[in-house]
């Protein structure tokens, strides 16, 4: 896909972002295209979640703007950010734990007022998430792992986002659910999700992925397809682990 | 055995009632505790707002109770939702202490407040349902007891309704649980935290008027007790646990009412401290949780603000000293010099915080307990065993410092917000063990006839004397302190402040350092303890209240926490402000807190800076 085919969903112009003395991210650019799933790559401390929070006004860059829908959303407080359309699938997931599973996916909602939709969108959710439906009244905590990462998105959905930001959707899932989270997220995505994903695990992002950026030290040293990325040698070097 | 009976029905009742009051003040700290994991010093004086309004409601406007309950329920909603907008809101993002200060300066200025508006003096309160009483299964229950548990239950019910099917009471309890994440569904947490400090508020008014009402009276010290009433409630309960708190204030209302049953009305307020430092170390996270809470905030930290020290000239302590020395001399105006005479005592109390405090990074709001046992200390030795000043002196300080140190022992596993608030409690028992230990200390009437401090035959009677006296002591004890804290002793103490476990994993032995760094403190706190008692010739268990503690850890931060000279200059500032502006006099409590506010917000490193 290239940036030829209209305005993109979502971009990040110019982004210069710090902790106090800190610098985190050095002129950071990227766009996220509708329909498209991208991901951007990095190993720790390369100010991949930073960038998640710079998107959803959890913290304030110094220099630059976050455009969303052409609009510019740098300094929104997030709330408004999240109304404008867009879900997050926090790090950790930070399911609600004393909240049963069903006020988990209402609050996903929170934004919203059309209470006939919330209504229906709730129902999809449960037909969606067979597992969900049968620990309603649990509360989230109780849930494991991965059936929290499935109420955390099922939770952004519920807020009928025009993108969605995951945070390491696959952290610290068992094999098992890491397959499923990832089916999952083309499952929504060919219903016509955008999806911006922040991984570590670079091969399993780009397995579906149309388009990646890589991350290092803050600055984007390498983009382009997922099916480039996957077949470049410093790529496979650095962050899938196969020594030529 | 009937009558033991029957007492037994009429106290359990009783407790349930007062415990009533009590769940109401715990609900609103947990609900704070919640949502804004801040512990709120000013809850208590929302709560003697409320019982004012009440008092004004029914004998100024002869308005119905129904319609006074409403009007204290808005009137105090609004206090809070202003407590958080203006002392909190523009706090957010600094480390918790900073909020947990302010919320102190809140309390001192609605307390002044209203006092200059009501005076000191306690007012009666009208009950209009006084005269009904009931006489069921041969226990009587008053009207007003009957009201007490209906209001209680119909605001347990509404809030439970509340939490639970409303929309904001969503966005409440998922801002408590995860904070970042209830933003990321959209919620307004700063409105969400607004609404809870209104909730909180109207609770905690309900309740003072609910309390002037049961003991009808108002008096404006009636704040403290409530604060203190609700946090062992609510550490009872489980902190930030909103059934809990109410269960915790039952059984504390029952405790206390069993235990005056038992040892006597003076024992009262001992209850609820006691079981505070209790829990707060045995059981912190209160006795109906099956398990510890999963990865509490932490909490780690005193400072408000790291900085540097502003640098003073080596070369500007000699004169500054010299000029403090000669000043008696060149000014020689008793009332003067008696104002600075209690700024250096208060400036001693003032490096044992900052040594304490700044230091060693442990939040003390107990100094003042450990003034009161050098002051006793030294006037039982002197009228008692008969012995000369200079040795009762050092004796008593040297008696604080073990006394002292053993008493917080228990608390020194507990860190920041919460050793604030054991020391607070630890000072509050050692004035309740003063109170009822009669034998020791004649109770109540406390001791008058405290001989003036002397020194080798010389009688300090006259103004420049003891001036002199107390400040060569100060200079003694901040001499002493910088070489402590210059020392290697110092060193650790500052890892002790910086990082508990990177202490301890380089094999600090972290006990030993905090019973040095409070040995240390309440040494010297003790010792101006002692002098300050022998100058005022009496004391009782009200002369070294929390007041003073409080007031000690404000000059502190005016002036810069571990700051030794800071400490100095804050206490100076202190104590002369509202003397200078002859005017201020009679609003001094106003101008501490506005003082503590105004340095948290705009100056948190102080006016010397921190080191």
């Amino acid at each position: 896909m290239s940036a030829s085919n209209g305005q993109p969903l979502l971009q990040l112009k110019n982004i210069d972002t710090a902790y106090g003395p800190i610098q985190v991210h050095f002129d950071l650019n990227l766009h996220v295209h509708a329909g498209e799933i991208v991901c951007l790559l990095g190993g720790n401390a390369s100010g991949k979640s930073t960038t998640m929070k710079v998107i959803l006004g959890l913290v304030q860059p110094l220099r630059g703007t976050v455009l969303f829908d052409g609009r510019a959303i740098t300094g929104l407080p997030t709330p408004q950010i999240v109304r404008l359309g867009i879900g997050s699938v926090p790090e950790a997931r930070r399911i609600f734990a004393q909240m049963t599973v069903r006020e988990n996916l209402l609050m996903g909602a929170y934004h919203r007022k059309d209470r006939r939709a919330i209504a229906d969108d709730y129902e999809r959710m449960l037909a969606l998430f067979p597992r969900l439906k049968e620990r309603l009244h649990q509360r989230g905590g109780t849930l494991s792992g991965g059936e929290q990462q499935m109420l955390a998105i099922a939770r952004a959905l519920m807020g009928r986002p025009r993108l969605i930001c995951m945070d390491e959707p696959t952290m610290g899932l068992s094999p098992l659910y890491v397959d499923r989270v990832l089916a999952l997220i083309q499952q929504i995505n060919a219903q016509g999700y955008t999806i911006f994903m922040v991984e570590q695990n670079a091969h399993l992002a780009l397995q579906i992925a149309h388009r990646g950026y890589v991350l290092q030290n803050g600055r984007i040293v390498m983009e382009g397809s997922a099916q480039a990325l996957l077949n470049d040698p410093e790529i496979q070097d650095a962050y899938l682990g196969e020594k030529q | 055995m009937e009558s033991f009976l029957r007492t037994f029905s009429d106290q359990t009742i009783n407790g349930l009632v007062i415990g009533n009051i009590y769940a109401f003040i715990a609900v609103g700290l947990a609900l704070i505790f919640g949502v804004g994991n801040l512990i709120n010093f000013a809850h208590g004086s929302v709560f003697m707002v409320g019982a004012y309004v009440g008092w004004v409601c029914m004998t100024w406007w002869n308005l119905p109770l129904a319609v006074a309950f409403v009007v204290v329920a808005l009137v105090c909603a609004l206090v809070g939702m202003a407590i958080e907008r203006f002392a909190l809101y523009p706090l957010r993002g600094a480390p918790p202490i900073a909020p947990l200060l302010a919320t102190i300066g809140v309390s001192f200025m609605i307390d002044q407040a209203v006092q200059l508006l009501f005076s000191r003096n306690p007012h009666a309160f009208p009950n209009p349902l006084i005269e009904h009483r009931f006489q069921v299964g041969g226990v009587t229950v008053g009207a007003i007891d009957l009201l007490i548990a209906g209001v209680g239950v119909v605001a347990a019910l509404t809030l439970y309704a509340f939490l639970r099917f409303t929309r904001w009471g969503w966005a409440l309890r998922a801002t408590a649980q995860d904070r970042e994440a209830a933003l990321q569904m959209g919620v307004n947490v700063n409105a969400v935290n607004r609404m809870t400090f209104a909730i909180a508020a109207a609770l905690g008014g309900i309740a003072g008027l609910l309390v002037g009402m049961y003991f009808n009276t108002v008096y404006p010290t009636m704040s403290f007790q409530a604060t203190f009433k609700g946090f062992a409630a609510v550490v009872l309960g489980g902190l930030g646990n909103v059934p809990g708190a109410v269960l915790g204030g039952l059984l504390l209302g029952l405790i206390e009412s069993y235990g005056v049953a038992i040892f006597g009305a003076t024992y009262r307020n001992l209850f609820a401290f006691v079981i505070l430092i209790a829990v707060l170390v045995w059981r912190p996270d209160g006795l109906f949780s099956l398990k510890p809470r999963v990865a509490q905030e932490p909490l780690t930290g005193t400072f408000i603000a790291k900085g540097r020290p502003v640098p003073t000239p080596k070369w500007l302590i000699a004169p500054l000293i010299g000029v403090a020395f000669v000043l008696p001399i060149l000014v020689p105006n008793p009332y003067l010099l008696q104002i600075l005479t209690n700024a250096w005592l208060l400036g001693m109390v003032a490096l044992s915080v900052t040594l304490v405090t700044g230091t060693a990074g442990q939040t003390s709001l107990g100094q003042a307990g450990f003034m009161a046992i050098g002051a006793y200390a030294s006037a039982l030795l002197v009228l008692r065993l008969g012995w000369p000043f200079e040795l009762s002196m050092m004796a008593a300080a040297s008696i604080s410092a073990v006394l002292g140190t053993l008493l917080v022992f228990p608390a020194f596993r507990l860190r920041a917000a919460y050793i604030a608030i054991a020391t607070l409690a630890i000072g509050e028992i050692v004035n309740q063990i003063i109170l009822n230990w009669e034998g020791l200390t004649k109770g109540a009437m406390g001791i008058a006839g405290l001989p003036p401090p002397s020194f080798l035959g010389w009688q300090m009677i006259r103004p420049h004397e003891i001036y002199y006296f107390s400040l060569a002591l100060l200079c003694l004890a901040a001499l002493t302190q910088w070489r402590l804290v210059r020392s290697p002793l110092g060193r650790t103490w500052r890892s002790l402040r910086e990082d508990e476990i990177a202490a301890q994993a380089f094999g600090v032995n972290l006990n030993r350092y905090k019973t040095l760094a409070f040995g240390v403190a309440a040494w010297i706190a003790g010792l101006s303890g002692a002098v300050t008692g022998h100058m005022y010739t009496y004391i009782s268990h009200e002369t070294f209240t929390n007041t003073t503690s409080i007031l000690a850890l404000t000059m502190v931060i005016l002036g810069g926490m571990g700051n030794l000279l800071g400490a100095i200059v804050g206490a100076v500032t202190l104590t002369a402000l509202p003397e200078v502006f002859r005017g201020l006099a009679d609003y001094r409590y106003l101008v501490y807190g506005l003082t503590l506010l105004l340095v948290i917000r705009f100056r948190p490193q102080g006016l010397l800076g921190t080191d």
